[in-house]
């Protein structure tokens, strides 16, 4: 299947679990696509579920208090909205595992285009920040004042911007010497 | 402020795909015809910036999650159109990869905070310009998430009126308007006042380097 077709599919399948109000064909649906997902199955089904935690934890204990306190629980309500975040946000990180985000983004140049460097520069955001980090740490041995933390923070976030901006200069004038801003 | 996937029934999130769609394709006329090797490098740089901001979240219990935006210094930056092209980017990113927001959620994610958001910061630096820059751009951020905060308030809050079984039982979005305005608009009020501080910091740091703005 070529990256289009894999998009076109999950769309469909996320606005066909979005008309499901049974938690039992939910779940039935969740097997089936942990089932199907092979090898990656419980690296998916941990992000996943770390991924919702703290919103479902919230929404569900939230809805169990105010329903309790008005009188109308229905325990059915928790099991279909957790079911039906967890089947959606899970089939989403198979896709992005299984299909090439850019390949299913090149019918869209624009996208295409702003997709790439972004991704670009948050590799770049990334990997400044872990070198600052383990700097930071080597100089010190004890923990640092709040004082010394703002300066190194200040100094870090101007040093993330200029390389950012650099890096994506040098992204820019490859795209330019290659006709990109032509059209 | 995200919205998480998996709250938005179809009868809201399928009509906010078609005003996204029409939204999206004006936007992105805009931006194309503003792209050049000066402004692509900036752009791609906010926008990561603004993704690096929305994944810092903590989860808020009228149900959605509070961070900083970063819409509204692509807006004054670059505009309203290539700021929303490029915040819809980073929610589609954000949901794809981490989980957060998510693909049903997208379309009233993007309009109201990479569309209205932007729009609001715009105006409001205009209004407020004579100010000067630091209040007017504060004020600008301010404005655009609490604006945000209140739009994706109101889409959550409908959805137990329409989209609930016979006996009122919610099956999407549990909680009415009555919990979620208060829910999200208070926790926003002060988030805005980081994102505010934010915006003024990104603006000097563009101002510094004089970069050209709409």
């Amino acid at each position: 299947m070529t990256p289009r077709s894999w998009l076109v599919l999950y769309l469909g399948a996320v606005v066909a679990i979005t008309f499901i109000h049974t938690p039992e064909v939910l779940a039935a649906l969740l097997v089936i696509v942990v089932a199907a997902s092979g090898t990656l199955r419980w690296k998916l089904l941990r992000r996943a579920l770390l991924a919702i935690l703290a919103f479902n934890l919230t929404i569900s204990a939230g809805y169990v208090c105010v329903a309790l306190w008005q009188g109308n629980f229905v325990a059915d309500y928790l099991l279909l909205v957790n079911l039906r975040v967890l089947l959606l946000v899970y089939i989403g990180f198979w896709f992005v595992s299984s299909a090439d985000l850019l390949g299913a983004l090149s019918g869209w140049p624009l996208a295409t285009l702003l997709a790439t460097l972004s991704i670009g520069q948050i590799k770049t955001f990334e990997r400044i920040l872990r070198d600052f980090r383990l700097a930071f740490q080597s100089r010190n041995l004890a923990r640092p004042k709040l004082i010394d933390r703002s300066r190194h923070a200040a100094a870090q976030a101007q040093t993330l911007l200029d390389k950012s901006l650099a890096s994506a200069n040098e992204a820019a004038l490859a795209m330019r010497s290659r006709g990109a801003f032509d059209d | 402020m995200h919205i998480p996937d998996g709250f938005l029934s179809p009868q809201t999130y399928l009509p906010a795909y078609a005003v996204a769609a029409g939204a999206w394709t004006w936007a992105a006329k805009g931006l194309r015809e503003s792209l050049d090797e000066t402004t692509v490098p900036r752009l791609a740089m906010i926008t990561a910036l603004a993704y690096g901001l929305g994944l810092v979240m903590v989860p808020i219990p009228g149900g959605t999650s509070g961070h900083a935006l970063g819409v509204a210094m692509l807006a004054l930056i670059f505009g309203v159109r290539s700021a929303f092209v490029a915040y819809s980017l980073v929610l589609l990113l954000q949901s794809l990869l981490f989980g957060a927001g998510g693909i049903t959620a997208l379309a009233v994610n993007a309009l109201s905070m990479g569309l209205v958001g932007a729009a609001t910061a715009v105006a409001a630096r205009r209004l407020l310009r004579r100010f000067g820059d630091t209040l007017s751009v504060g004020m600008a951020a301010w404005l655009s998430v609490v604006v945000s905060g209140v739009l994706v308030a109101l889409a959550l809050g409908i959805q137990p009126l329409i989209a609930h079984k016979a006996d009122g039982t919610p099956l999407f979005f549990p909680f009415g308007l009555n919990i979620t305005l208060q829910a999200i608009f208070l926790p926003h009020i002060v988030i805005g006042i980081g994102e505010a501080a934010l915006t003024v910091l990104v603006w000097r740091y563009a101002k510094a380097r004089k970069w050209v703005f709409p």
